[in-house]
């Protein structure tokens, strides 16, 4: 019996690993070996290997100019989000502590609509009143930054927690520090170290995000890619290779930073 | 005037966060749903009668199906990780992998997925052809990409890290002490489970399960990747129509289809935070 359980119990690890592994294998096998798949033996498994096709991607200029657009737009929906984000934060927790549920609530309430039925709204509203707002891909920048809300305020929210905001502000109003001194010199010093987490967090989910811009029409990376893998279907795929293991990279490096401050990644925000 | 000083910091800090919500969350939302009730210039139900008949009903089953298929078959996978990997302490190097890949592939939604997919199982996939070397045909066998089997195995590929991370934090509260009394008193590991483990457990995954749903109905860049565009998926035809040229009529079927999805998820997650709050005070006590 409990040799058999053990047995059962390796081979749902040994499936499901295979299941994660195998497509991200195959997808690197695609982008990296010339051998189209139904000319493959097991006598030239080994050969036609290069990185050739990362090559002929990052030669392609809207490769290059897609990229420096969605980079540009997780810097500006970076400093968007904390700059709507972090005095507020901080304000409702030294003093306002009552209105947080509210503020958390209302955070979490921009994953009630999701992306690709607030579009239709933001058509039919925007193009009515101010149908210039939407030509400029920096449009996208407000959305991305309400997509980010949820998990960039729970990461300010529980760090100013555990510094415990609310004491050093009364600490520091008895030594005679007003309200703006004291963010610029205490609080954000002492949260930097969760703002980059949150930053490493937005600049991974705007690099990859699809369904706004796919549907604003607007040419950032993961939309050219969609089309540059029509026609360079190596490359295409080796660029997607190459940004979902840097994504990987990023959102793992944060991930593990959150666990060791004892805060959990929590994707649901609920 | 005195007054205004006391609120003027409040308002400061306040008013970017509720521009950004109001202008560019609440407003669209409101017009869609009002528009969805608008039809020859009078209120009507005309619109969203419409998006529930034909194609666009077929659309909803197929979305709903492939979403509890899914939340299932994803839930149960991630629940079942989270229970092995329960007695692992949480700095061991596997529960950090484990955290973390679950963290990382939960969102690795999108067309890298399903690129990764295609070049898997896809036509020309090296798995496809790997398992025609040895007989097995899977387009003969009904299996596409581009089917509700197909869709529901790229889909997995998040629903289960997903499930994992909603349900660690609650397999790990379960106390170790309640499963020796169990087996102290002679309970197999089975009927732990079934007797104390499972229904102590079921708020946290009904919640998950529902969390799944949601996510999955909602998700776009996957299913646009894997289908040619205009598939059977409602975000796939919220495109469609928000993209088509706007015939007089179609445009108010797209605020229609939105807004029966928009009044779906909005009951989802009404029935999970009630569920939450019965959580949280039945653990209290």
């Amino acid at each position: 019996m409990n040799t058999l359980s053990k047995f059962a119990r390796t081979g749902f690890w040994i499936l499901l690993i295979g299941y994660f592994l195998l497509p991200m294998l195959a997808m690197a096998r695609f982008a990296f070996q010339t051998i189209p798949s139904f000319l493959l033996t097991t006598e030239n498994v080994f050969q036609g290997w290069g990185l050739g096709s990362l090559a002929v991607a990052f030669q392609d200029a809207g490769v290059i100019k897609s990229t420096i657009l969605s980079l540009q737009l997780c810097a500006t929906t970076i400093a968007l989000t904390f700059l709507v984000l972090v005095p507020l934060t901080t304000y409702v927790e030294v003093s306002a502590p009552r209105l947080k549920p509210w503020l958390s609530g209302a955070t979490v309430a921009t994953w009630l609509v999701p992306p690709v039925a607030l579009v239709v709204g933001v058509a039919a509203t925007f193009r009515e009143v101010f149908p210039s707002f939407l030509t400029s891909p920096f449009t996208l920048t407000f959305f991305y930054s309400l997509w980010t809300l949820p998990f960039t305020y729970r990461a300010i929210d529980g760090q100013l927690r555990l510094i415990g905001a609310k004491n050093l502000f009364e600490a520091a109003q008895s030594v005679g520090c007003g309200p703006i001194l004291f963010f610029f010199k205490v609080i954000l010093p002492n949260i930097k170290s969760s703002l980059y987490i949150s930053a490493t967090l937005i600049f991974a989910s705007v690099l990859g995000e699809f369904t706004f811009a796919s549907l604003l029409l607007k040419q950032t990376m993961p939309v050219y890619l969609w089309s540059f893998q029509t026609e360079q279907a190596r490359a295409g795929f080796a660029l997607a290779l190459l940004v979902m293991v840097a994504t990987a990279l990023i959102l793992g490096f944060a991930v593990a930073r959150l666990r060791r401050r004892g805060l959990n990644f929590s994707v649901t925000g609920i | 005037m005195k007054q205004i000083r006391k609120f003027a910091p409040a308002l400061i800090v306040a008013a970017p966060f509720v521009i950004l919500m109001s202008v560019f969350l609440i407003w669209p939302t409101l017009t869609t749903i009002e528009k969805a009730f608008i039809h020859d210039d009078e209120f009507s139900f005309f619109n969203m009668a419409r998006a529930m008949t034909g194609t666009y009903k077929d659309s909803f089953i197929t979305t709903a199906q492939l979403s509890f298929v899914t939340s299932i078959i994803g839930g149960g996978i991630g629940l079942l990780m989270a229970i092995l990997l329960r007695t692992l302490p949480v700095e061991s190097r596997s529960r950090t992998l484990a955290d973390s890949w679950s963290a990382v592939a939960s969102q690795l939604g999108g067309l890298p997925l399903a690129f990764a997919f295609i070049a898997l199982l896809g036509t020309q996939g090296i798995l496809t052809k790997i398992l025609a070397a040895i007989g097995i045909d899977l387009v003969e066998l009904g299996f596409s990409l581009t089917g509700l089997a197909g869709w529901a195995l790229v889909y997995l590929y998040f629903q289960i890290p997903l499930m994992f991370l909603i349900m660690t934090p609650a397999v790990t509260s379960l106390r170790s002490s309640w499963f020796e009394s169990a087996t102290s008193m002679g309970a197999s590991t089975w009927q732990f489970w079934r007797a104390v483990g499972l229904p102590i457990l079921l708020p946290t995954i009904v919640t998950g399960f529902v969390l799944l749903f949601v996510n999955s109905f909602s998700a776009y860049a996957t299913a646009y990747a894997l289908s040619t565009g205009a598939g059977q998926l409602i975000p796939l035809q919220i495109r469609f129509i928000l993209q088509g040229n706007v015939i007089t009529g179609e445009d108010e079927l797209g605020f229609a289809i939105v807004t029966w999805a928009l009044l779906l998820l909005a009951l989802s997650l009404v029935a999970v935070t009630l569920l939450q709050r019965r959580v949280s005070r039945w653990t209290e006590q």
